[in-house]
């Protein structure tokens, strides 16, 4: 009989194990920071290079998840529909023009939260559920 | 002259970083190198004329594979100072004027950015005639497998000894961006078979203004080029039995003359980029001061479709010249009036549209491969983008391509 108990019982687990792999991103600043909404053109501007600043004036430093990640595609896909070789593409037309440099990369996600907390200009995507005190978030991706 | 010494330099300096870097990796992130490159081969249904990128090239593609159309290989370092100051340095190795594969000097500047959205940059710098016109060797950022040489090919400046400013603002939901720049080039142009004209020290100036909003991007822009040498007439004229029997051409017909005068190029760009939806459509006109080239217009139109890591696209471009009438020489000579100035001046016509089908299959992280065929469609007189014209051209190419592009 066990088996046919623990064989559902592996999916159910198998299943809320892989749903985080469709996370929400939700796009968050450092507390301390004064901005409490942005748009998803304002993001888009942020990410994407073509103009830093938040909507009062100051400078504004992206942060990206690890290469590789779920989450940065997930981010991507829904933030401008684009999957991560376009991404790439993009920055490798800026790269190669001397123009604007793409967001800093982080080595893993506890480093995102740490360049966060310790830069109030930093912008970055994270899990909702890493969500604490120190972040605010601006902006969720439906 | 001074491209070989900082190209020197820079050989110097990226051994010294290289080492440093891998030394210090972990505490100091500052230098970073990048590249890009492609491997293309080439061929046409053709004989009577060479297929080329742009004029940059001086000779082109026939009837067998070639490699030397598209293949190119980049490396760049980026130096960083500060979070707002950076060196960057570009080294290209493509089949260019001279015939060789000897690298090239493509970039060497500092950018200083005054605030997040104010830059300067000074030093070597990329050209921007056109939208897209300072990557359009960066294969792997570009959909199409090479800018339609319709728009692009007669663009054969690359790069300024100068500087350059950008500025962007948010205005009514959208950003606004413009850019200045000026500088003399360092470059120089094949001009006929073996002879090539020095554009050194020739005066770029120009700048454009783009509205970015959601998906669209909106580009109007203008260049212009001041020539600081005379085009190599005589040497050309010499290699063709020299009709005039050693007298300078341009003591015949003085306003054939290009040194000082000016060639002025506006366009207008229009980018719709949504998700896996790309649009791209382009127009541009030359205005040459001297009659010695004619005027033209080009426009093309391009969209692709984004299927999983399939990007299929098709094109249409178009570029035509408008003739003028010649000047006459003084004193009056028939051969020179009726076949030396009008065959000089034909050189530089254009009347032909391209049609264009092709696939982009990202196959890896950083890397894709593309398929291109081109039919090219035109009157026998149009001759400006291809090298080598024979009698018996008329027009029509259809050219077929292959690349594989990659960034690291």
């Amino acid at each position: 009989m066990r088996p046919f108990f623990t064989l559902p019982l592996l999916l159910l687990a198998l299943l809320s194990y892989a749903a985080p792999a469709i996370a929400e991103p939700v796009i968050v600043v450092n507390a301390r920071s004064s901005v409490t909404q942005l748009s998803q053109d304002e993001v888009v501007n942020i990410f994407l290079g073509r103009y830093r600043r938040f909507p009062g004036g100051g400078a504004a430093t992206p942060i990206d998840q690890p290469e590789g990640t779920p989450l940065r595609a997930e981010f991507y896909r829904k933030l401008v529909n684009k999957d991560l070789d376009q991404i790439n593409a993009y920055w490798s037309r800026l790269i190669f023009s001397g123009k604007t440099s793409p967001p800093r990369s982080a080595e893993n996600t506890a480093e995102v939260l740490r360049l966060l907390s310790a830069n109030p200009g930093g912008i970055a995507y994270i899990e909702r559920n890493l969500l604490d005190s120190r972040f605010r978030i601006v902006m969720e991706l439906r | 002259m001074t491209g070989r010494f900082l190209l020197g330099l820079f050989l110097a300096t990226s051994s010294l970083t290289w080492a440093n870097d891998n030394a210090a990796k972990a505490v100091d992130s500052s230098v970073s190198f990048h590249g890009f490159g492609t491997l293309g081969l080439t061929r046409t249904d053709n004989d009577n004329a060479e297929f080329v990128r742009d004029l940059s090239q001086p000779t082109g593609a026939g009837k067998s594979w070639t490699a030397k159309i598209d293949s190119l290989l980049g490396i760049q370092a980026n130096i960083d100072f500060s979070q707002n100051t950076e060196a960057v340095v570009q080294v290209v190795s493509r089949f260019h004027a001279d015939g060789s594969r000897d690298p090239e000097l493509t970039w060497a500047f500092l950018r200083h950015d005054f605030t997040p959205d104010f830059s300067l940059r000074a030093g070597r710098l990329g050209t921007e005639f056109y939208m897209l016109g300072d990557s359009r060797l960066v294969g792997y950022s570009n959909l199409a497998l090479r800018p339609p040489p319709d728009f692009y090919g007669s663009l054969v400046f690359s790069y300024i000894d100068g500087l350059d400013v950008s500025t962007t603002l948010p205005v009514a939901n959208g950003l606004l961006r413009g850019k200045l720049f000026a500088g003399l080039s360092p470059e120089e142009t094949p001009f006929g078979p073996g002879t090539r004209w020095d554009q050194k020290g020739s005066l770029l100036v120009g700048g454009y203004l783009d509205f970015l909003s959601g998906a669209w991007q909106v580009r109007l822009s203008h260049a212009q080029v001041r020539f600081n040498h005379e085009a190599p007439i005589d040497a050309y004229l010499r290699q063709l039995g020299d009709p005039l029997g050693g007298t300078p051409y341009l003591w015949l017909v003085p306003e054939m003359a290009m040194l000082d005068r000016w060639a002025r190029f506006s366009s207008l760009g229009l980018v719709y980029d949504q998700g896996p939806l790309n649009i791209q459509f382009m127009l541009n006109q030359i205005k040459q001061d001297s009659p010695a080239y004619a005027d033209s217009k080009a426009g093309y139109i391009q969209a692709a479709y984004r299927f999983g890591s399939v990007t299929p696209y098709l094109g249409i471009s178009r570029s035509l010249t408008s003739h003028e009438a010649l000047p006459s020489s003084i004193p009056p000579d028939f051969v020179v009036d009726n076949v030396i100035t009008p065959s000089l001046v034909a050189q530089s016509f254009l009347d032909q549209q391209t049609y264009t089908l092709g696939g982009r299959w990202d196959i890896h992280k950083n890397m894709a491969l593309k398929a291109q065929v081109d039919w090219i469609r035109g009157t026998p007189t149009s001759v400006f983008l291809v090298k080598n014209p024979k009698p018996a051209w008329d027009g029509d190419m259809t050219v077929f391509s292959l690349a594989l592009d990659f960034v690291f």
